[in-house]
């Protein structure tokens, strides 16, 4: 406990320096300008900010504290979207336009927008706060981990692809393969062979994370984008009464339940902030049963979700942070971001860098509340972002894209291969194939590589050394059960 | 329906030739015990068999592309700007590739030219004067 706050104070010295507190706030002004920009989510912010960190030489908790900004940052910006144009601006948002829309429709977007403003602070602050006392303990368990229990718990992160999230399971676990052969292009760090180059020497130092990110995510949104020039009219914020105390403190018990399922749910790997934001509403939705007016615009409705789908942003950190698995698209990005930088998460992290680890923490709380007091007075700023037009918005992200990736590297390369990865992203979204596993394939392939060689090195090439310890039997058990979940909701389906 | 087992067919061959190429890797001096080629001919396998279920099970249409053209002028402008923005320099060909996307998204061209010059000369003061992040000058005397 006195561990923890000291260390936590070490962060605050890390998180509260003039350079450190600007940069986190650049982080949540972009971040959420980000989450009300339909179509570009925090994925793409963050890919599209990372060769800045990198060409600018940010010192890494510096990156981290901008990075985690735009990350959580675009959490309280999604809602702005969807409350106003009845359309999400992020994907975990999806929950709030249900009750969020017809509240804006009846004069009381402002109440909306407050209520659902002060939620995302709450689920956030609150996660934070149990992150804080949570990480320690974890990373002190992870650390007594052999190479074997890694090798079975990035198994099992990278089997709950195909469990969890509406799509099919063959497509999520092809695209994590897909993304674990990218991995392995280039120079074998084992053997010093070259693997996947086909004779390119462009090849061998491997694909440049920012690279695929960029292209993915990036210039894969605005192709799908131009497809279509379509625009929707946003409803306005409303005079209509202000959001009152008496309304708050009717919210609160919402909010703390969507605050615990939201972070649990984060901890957990696969599962994300959409998965948070829609248990969190239909738990109110059935606690609530017969009184309440879900769906036409309750107040419970906004704020349950909201804060849900913050509290899970926060808690999908702690995974990374103290085992190093990522458990979602953007934090496998956040991930991918330190190894650029030569750290490696995970256990040692919060003795080895604990200016990384604790000065992410204390800038969340510093980040958090630079947020609320953003969002709620210049919602009016970010809502008007709806109104400019696509032609002048993504020329500029894409020219931004570019430049960021140009600037990185000094290589006419890596534009073109960034322009072949956009169109994969492309033609996957078109085939309903989800891009996230790409980018978890991408991060962990060569981590399960490493460890499985690691621990073969340490059997001497014994391979039932992979499952001697109980850690490694009982997290290879979950796999099994995960790959064998999918074939379970399938025969069911077929029964009913 | 088709677009899936296409899908499929593409998981199977890019997995056939991975496992393929991973096989055919000789390790000079062999001092690890796992070696360059298990771990890769596994994830290869499982990609096939993936591909294998897509191909007998597909479930997914292919979603029609809506403006036809768009897309692909788009990369076609997106390359000329790989290519173009060593030789012509970082402002001229960014001022060119603001303008194609600009008119993609259906601006007017008086309107993509004031877009296209605002964003190059605002991304080039940005990088090169703010962040110190030299970028080509090609042919523009700067």
């Amino acid at each position: 406990m006195m561990e923890t706050l000291s260390a936590l104070g070490g962060g605050f010295a890390v998180a509260l320096t003039p350079f450190n507190i600007m940069l986190a706030l650049v982080g949540c002004i972009v971040g959420t300008a980000i989450g009300v920009l339909p179509g570009i989510g925090p994925l793409n912010a963050i890919a599209l900010l990372l060769p800045f960190c990198l060409a600018l030489r940010l010192p890494p908790e510096s990156a981290l504290i901008l990075l985690a900004a735009v990350y959580y940052g675009s959490g309280y910006g999604g809602r702005i979207t969807a409350i106003l144009l009845n359309m999400p601006g992020e994907p975990s948002a999806v929950l709030t336009t249900l009750d969020g829309h017809p509240l804006a429709k009846q004069g009381r977007g402002g109440a909306a927008l407050a209520i659902s403003g002060i939620g995302s602070f709450v689920g956030a602050t609150l996660s934070v706060v149990a992150m804080t006392f949570m990480s320690v303990p974890l990373a002190k368990i992870a650390v007594a981990f052999s190479p074997a229990d890694y090798v079975a718990l990035i198994a099992f992160a990278l089997s709950l692809l195909g469990a969890v999230g509406g799509v099919s399971a063959p497509k999520a676990w092809g695209a994590g393969c897909f993304g674990i052969m990218l991995a392995l292009i280039g120079v074998d760090s084992g053997t010093g062979v070259e693997r996947f180059t086909f004779g390119s020497l462009e090849m061998l130092g491997g694909i440049d994370f920012t690279v695929l990110a960029i292209g993915l995510f990036a210039i894969g949104e605005i192709l799908l984008l131009v497809e279509t020039t379509m625009r929707a009219e946003a409803a306005k914020i409303g005079g209509g009464q202000r959001l009152t105390a008496k309304e708050l403190v009717f919210c609160l018990p919402a909010m703390m339940r969507a605050t615990g399922i939201g972070f649990v749910i984060g901890v957990l790997p696969g599962a994300g902030a959409s998965v948070a934001s829609a248990l969190s509403y239909t738990a109110e939705k059935r606690i609530n049963e017969g009184n309440g007016k879900f769906g036409q615009g309750d107040m419970r409705g906004v704020a349950a979700p909201e804060t849900a789908d913050n509290a899970a942003q926060i808690g999908n950190l702690v995974p990374m942070l103290s085992l190093g698995i990522p458990g979602s698209g953007t934090t496998a990005v956040l991930l991918g971001a330190l190894l650029m930088y030569n750290i490696t998460p995970g256990p040692l992290l919060f003795e080895q860098k604990p200016e990384v680890a604790w000065g992410l923490i204390a800038s969340m709380y510093v980040g958090n509340v630079l947020l609320l007091a953003l969002n709620l007075p210049l919602v009016g700023v970010f809502a008007r972002l709806l109104s400019v037009p696509a032609s002048v918005l993504y020329p500029g992200v894409l020219a931004l894209s570019f430049a960021g990736v140009y600037a990185a590297s000094n290589s006419a390369f890596d534009l073109i291969m960034s322009v072949v990865f956009g169109v994969l992203g492309w033609l996957f979204r078109k085939m309903d194939i989800p891009l996230v596993p790409i980018v978890l394939g991408f991060v962990l392939g060569r981590m399960l590589e490493d460890n499985l060689r690691r621990a073969l090195a340490l059997s001497d090439g014994a391979v039932s050394a992979l499952v001697e310890s109980p850690v490694s039997i009982g997290l290879w058990v979950l796999t099994v059960g995960a790959l064998l979940w999918p074939l379970f909701l399938a025969f069911r389906k077929g029964r009913a | 329906m088709i677009a899936d087992r296409l899908l499929g067919l593409g998981f199977v061959l890019v997995g056939a030739v991975a496992a393929w190429s991973a096989w055919n890797l000789v390790v000079p001096f062999a001092a690890d015990p796992l070696g360059p080629t298990p771990f890769p001919v596994t994830v290869a396998l499982i990609l096939m068999v993936c591909g294998g279920l897509l191909v007998i099970n597909p479930t997914h249409r292919f979603e029609p592309i809506e403006r036809k053209f768009a897309p692909p002028l788009m990369v076609v402008a997106m390359l000329a700007y790989a290519l173009l923005m060593e030789p012509l320099g970082f402002m001229p060909a960014t001022a060119l590739l603001a303008l194609a996307i600009a008119l993609l998204f259906g601006a007017r061209i008086l309107f993509a030219a004031a877009v296209a010059v605002i964003t190059a000369v605002t991304l080039w003061v940005l990088f090169d004067k703010i962040l110190d992040l030299p970028l080509p000058k090609g042919i523009l005397p700067l």
